[in-house]
């Protein structure tokens, strides 16, 4: 079950589950949404969202005041967040959604200097031993988002994906 | 027959009225003269006073604002002159101060709040910027260099909503008398409703409605639309808000 404390003022701020009317109010609340998705996926380590299937988490349905956001709106969030590179819709009815409270670049980097610093570089490593690096911002990565993160270093020849029998390694340069 | 005045006394009556006429000037000379020195003995009882009192003036709010009245009563404003004597006080750059303190605290929570501040958390969060151990402030402290801020034009303005409660708006533009009439029934509940507004106000729903839109179009209150009759929210008048 999930956990999560730090819940902004909104949050039990009734309105802030109806998608505003005015459309400079409705910015100011799809960024407020925007923040609070990204550190609950991040206090909880989850990595996807299913819009079907949100409604019944605590993030989007605040039991005390009785308020739900509704599908459209969890849909309107998702969509601010892709625009801002922290979500991307992992198919083409942009029901399920990875969220990277990191963006793909960001994760990029991060792994990268995690390499650089434990001197990985010209090494293999899977994506099983990256994930259970105990410690880190990493620890227990999705092993999508990792994929995506990688390619980003790939593009950039920073690294190399490589897939063996029982899964995926990284050689970084 | 009786004889008509002559040249002579014609002109001796009009030598009269100059006489009292000059007399009369003298008089009024006299005393202009004579309120002046008072005026200029006032005044530099009040620049020894204020000398004298000069950390009293700036540590405490009620004394403070006692000698802004009495300034005020002889045309006086230690706020504008910060030149000469006055600047011994340097009371204006205490107010210049607080301006730029409250503009700051303005435009810090107008994203959340539409930029309609209560003066209680503007006060509240004025305290927490200046720290502890910096002079205290009080309301009447906040609204004279609020005042002063009205000068820059009409972004900036101390509302007084019938109720009781003051306001800082730190948005262009004017509120109608309706709109000011809605956000005098948000604070305590938060929000308001169109049955709310018929209600207190004994208003037709068309000119509720038009109110309660206004409002939501100018980005001061927020639709909530999941309870029975939909609600409208201030966050300036949101405690959750106001603490943030």
């Amino acid at each position: 079950m999930t956990t999560f404390e730090d819940w902004p003022w909104q949050y039990s701020f009734p309105p802030f589950f109806t998608v505003q009317p005015n459309l400079q109010t409705r910015k100011i609340q799809l960024a407020a949404w925007c923040d609070l998705v990204l550190k609950y996926h991040k206090a909880n380590n989850l990595y996807v969202l299913d819009i079907r299937e949100a409604q019944g988490s605590p993030l989007f349905h605040n039991v005390d005041i009785s308020r739900k956001l509704s599908i459209e709106g969890i849909s309107e969030v998702m969509n601010e967040m892709h625009r801002r590179h922290n979500a991307e819709p992992l198919d083409k009815t942009k029901n399920r959604w990875h969220v990277l409270w990191h963006t793909l670049d960001e994760w990029a980097a991060i792994l990268y200097s995690w390499a650089d610093d434990t001197g990985q570089l010209g090494g293999v490593c899977t994506f099983y031993e990256i994930a259970n690096t105990s410690g880190k911002e990493f620890s227990g990565i999705d092993q999508d988002v990792l994929l995506k993160a990688l390619r980003k270093l790939e593009q950039r020849k920073k690294a190399e994906i490589i897939h063996l029998d029982d899964g995926n390694g990284v050689k970084f340069f | 027959m009786r004889r008509r005045a002559g040249i002579g006394a014609i002109q001796k009556q009009k030598l009269e009225q100059e006489r009292y006429k000059d007399k009369g000037t003298e008089l009024q000379g006299k005393e202009l003269e004579v309120l002046g020195k008072q005026l200029e003995e006032f005044r530099s009882k009040l620049e020894e006073f204020a000398s004298n009192h000069k950390s009293e003036i700036k540590r405490s709010p009620v004394f403070r604002r006692q000698f802004q009245e009495m300034c005020a009563a002889i045309g006086v404003d230690p706020l504008a002159s910060n030149k000469g004597f006055w600047s011994v006080l340097n009371l204006g750059d205490f107010y210049y101060e607080l301006s730029v303190q409250i503009v700051e605290v303005c435009l810090a929570t107008s994203e959340k709040n539409g930029g309609l501040i209560s003066l209680s958390e503007l006060r509240a969060k004025l305290m927490k910027s200046r720290g502890r151990f910096s002079q205290e402030i009080i309301n009447d402290d906040i609204l004279c260099a609020a005042k002063k801020l009205s000068i820059f034009g009409n972004g900036f303005k101390v509302l007084s909503v019938p109720g009781g409660q003051t306001l800082i708006q730190s948005i262009p533009g004017e509120l109608s008398v309706d709109q000011t009439s809605v956000l005098a029934l948000a604070p305590g509940r938060g929000y308001v409703t169109l049955p709310i507004l018929q209600e207190e106000l004994k208003w037709t729903a068309v000119r509720a409605s038009s109110a309660l839109e206004a409002v939501v179009s100018e980005g001061l209150a927020w639709l909530d639309s999941q309870s029975p009759t939909p609600q409208y929210w201030f966050p300036s008048f949101f405690i959750g808000c106001m603490d943030s």
